[in-house]
Formats: C-alpha cells, structure tokens, sequence
C-alpha cells in the first residue's frame, strides 16, 4: 500500500493492476476494513483521553474530536455492512490498545494527550491520501467519503498542535514511538 | 480465510463458469463410481459434450477446483432459497436452523459427492480450500439470517456455526432415518448448546469494558506516595 502509487488518480480503480496485486475487490475491501478499524481505534483513543482529562480545559475539544470520529465510524461501519466487507478480527486488541493509548498519553499531562493526537493523525492523514490516490472514478463515493474524513482529520491534528502537542516532553520520542505503532496497526488491519 | 470474502463475487461474471456447472453436473453422479478424480470430471466432460482440455482450462487443479466451484455454487443456491423464505418472522435459532437444513437438504441429491469430497478436503495440503469453503458458508448463513455485525462478534458467530454446521454435516452423512429427522434433531441440540454460551459469557463479563479506571490508578499511586512521604 505504500509503494509508489500514481499521483493522479486512476479512472479505474486497479485498472493498472499486474498479476499479483490486489484485485479491484481485495484492495476496496482492505481499505474498507483497515478505515473501520482506524476509526474506531481513534474513537477509543478519544475515549481514553477523556477517561483521565474529563474535567480539564481541553475536554471540550477532546469531545468534539471524538464526536466527528464517530460520524466516520458510523459511515464506515455502513460500508462494512453494505458491501459485505469483512471486519478486522483484531477488532478487540485495537478496542483495549486505542483506550490503552488514548489514557496512557493524557496520564502523561494534555500536552503528551495533544502529542499523541498529532502523531496518530499525521499517520492517518497520509494514509487517507494514499488510499484517495487509488481509487478510480468507479469509486467516486468511496473516494469522497475518505477526502472528506481526511480534511477532518488534518483539522484534529491541528487542534492538537495549537493545544501545544508538539512542546509535550519528549515529543520526538513518542512522536516516532506512535508513527510506528499506528503504521504496524495499519499493515495488520488491512490483512487481518 | 483473509481474503474469502471475495472469492465467490469474483466467479459472479466469469464466462467460464457456465463450462463448469456443465462439467460437474454430469460429473457428479460419476463421483460415486470413480471418486473425486481427473479421470472423473474427463468423463464428466466427455458427457456433456466438451473435451478433455475443457477440464483442465476450467479446472486446472482438477478436482480440488471442481470441489471448490460446486461449493460456492451450493452457498449460493442456498443464500437464494433463503433470501425467498420469510427469516424474519423466525427467531435467530430458527433462522439458522433453517438455513442448515436447506443447505444439506439442496446436497442430499450426491450425498456420496459431498463424502468423497470431505474425504479430499480433510488431506493436510487441501486444509485451506477446506477453510476457505467452510467459512464461505457460514459467512453465507449468517448474512442470510441478518448478521450485520462489525466487531468481535462477526467472528465468534461464524465460529460458533462452523462448529455446529460441520458437526451436523459428518452426522448427516451417516443419518440413515426417514428424512434425515435424526439430522434435524442433532442440530437443534447442537445449537441449544450454543444459546448456553451467552449465560457462560455473561459470568466471565466483557474484559473490555472491564479496563481500570486509569484516574482511579493514579490516585492510588498518589496516595500510596504521599503516605511513604509522611512516613519517612
């Protein structure tokens, strides 16, 4: 998924796929599953983040972060439905690490929950855009539906800037540690 | 079984499948004679008209093909007969003990089609197609009965039903009684089995609701510290 991929997209979704690569149906079908997943695992690192801080200053904007990953969630949960995709079966080890994630980053104060928001939304920012760039015209709804997201994400990250995640203690650090650790849960997502 | 979902909508629009149902269809009743072979489906072939490299074009893995097109032509006989019936009057066990039925019941016809095939998909090296297959039917069950569920459960339920289907198909196979009423029987004692798992679930709790309280865990860490603190 994160090989070259054409910068302009394709009328055809896979129209340029070689024996070996993922058919037009096994690539919409993973990135149906691994978005689910990303949702919902950001919907529980939300809810994580707001198990610790519900009381703080920041709650309020945790909340409204939540509120829209759950519209996403929503609508992915739909497509699973619609287009008979199957769900991740790693569904119950990304229910606890999201909420794992979400807790352990705010139990570290609001700037490392900030920190954590940025880093996650970052990785799902270019995943979005790479999955935008293979799909086709055929997958016009598809293909709007994640743009549309992606702004939505891009928006979370900057929140989490402004709300100074990016002068959290050892930014760098987890920063790197939660890049990874989101990646490995996309790779697994998509397969599994 | 990663990517199993897709494998029947994929035959959907293959301008070979209609080869293929004429192949196995006469095909079939030799399979009782001659097994699951090369040899059989040439046979088979040779019946309907077509040739001996008709076989292998549309079965290049010979019978481990011919088995798997049959099955996912079965499920999809099937999910047809129970998207006509009226499920949604029915309670789930009914729904699915319907769908069981009407899958066996659409196989009664080569019984000894559907024993040798088992006897080939239960070689070690054939354990994927056989996983495949299997889990193509469930899948097909469980859409059919209204399962829409995305998480966890999506799982545990096609588990559940691979269990009963497969333990009901190896019973079926040895069910000798008027109209398999002894098959019917097994089924439902098998998924009563199944609704007590709900009750056991219920005593063990969902660990995931269950996580600490992460506050509740600092305010314990808080205390304990503060309390070595005065002590010292």
């Amino acid at each position: 998924m994160s090989k070259a991929s054409p910068k302009t997209a394709p009328s055809r979704t896979a129209a340029d796929a070689l024996p070996g690569d993922l058919s037009k149906d096994e690539l919409v079908d993973r990135i149906i599953r691994v978005d689910h997943a990303g949702e919902f695992g950001a919907q529980r690192i939300y809810e994580g983040q707001l198990a610790v801080l519900g009381k703080r200053r920041s709650a309020k904007t945790i909340q409204h972060m939540k509120a829209q990953e759950e519209v996403h969630l929503a609508a992915f949960e739909e497509m699973i439905r619609r287009r008979r995709v199957r769900p991740t079966v790693l569904h119950p080890i990304w229910n606890i690490a999201g909420f794992a994630l979400g807790a352990g980053t705010a139990l570290l104060g609001e700037k490392a929950a900030m920190a954590c928001t940025v880093a996650v939304e970052e990785v799902i920012d270019d995943h979005y855009r790479q999955q935008a760039e293979q799909l086709g015209d055929d997958e016009a709804e598809l293909r709007g539906t994640i743009e549309t997201f992606r702004a939505e994400e891009e928006e979370h990250r900057d929140i989490g800037k402004e709300h100074g995640g990016e002068q959290a203690v050892g930014y760098p650090v987890m920063r790197a540690a939660i890049r990874a650790g989101s990646r490995a849960a996309i790779w697994l997502s998509e397969r599994f | 079984m990663v990517e199993a979902a897709n494998t029947d909508r994929k035959d959907d629009d293959n301008p070979l499948d209609a080869m293929r149902d004429r192949i196995l269809d006469a095909t079939l009743p030799n399979v009782l004679f001659d097994g699951w072979s090369r040899k059989a489906l040439v046979l088979g072939a040779e019946m309907a008209g077509l040739q001996e490299g008709d076989v292998d074009l549309v079965f290049p893995r010979g019978a481990r093909d011919a088995i798997a097109h049959w099955l996912a032509r079965a499920d999809r006989e099937m999910s047809a007969t129970l998207e006509a019936a009226d499920l949604d009057s029915m309670k789930i066990r009914a729904r699915i003990a319907f769908a069981v039925r009407t899958r066996l019941e659409q196989a009664a016809p080569h019984k000894e089609a559907v024993r040798r095939a088992l006897g080939l998909l239960a070689l070690p090296g054939n354990a994927a197609l056989a996983g495949r297959a299997l889990y193509r039917t469930v899948d097909a069950i469980w859409y059919a009965c209204g399962d829409r569920s995305t998480d966890f459960n999506f799982y545990s339920k096609r588990g559940l039903l691979a269990a009963v289907y497969s333990s009901t198909l190896l019973y079926w196979l040895d069910d000798e009684s008027e109209g398999h009423e002894a098959t019917w029987a097994f089924l439902d004692r098998r998924i009563e089995n199944v609704m007590q798992i709900p009750q056991i679930k219920a005593r063990i709790g969902d660990l995931g609701r269950k996580l600490p309280n992460p506050l509740r865990f600092m305010r314990a860490a808080r205390t304990a510290r503060a309390t070595a603190k005065s002590g010292s």
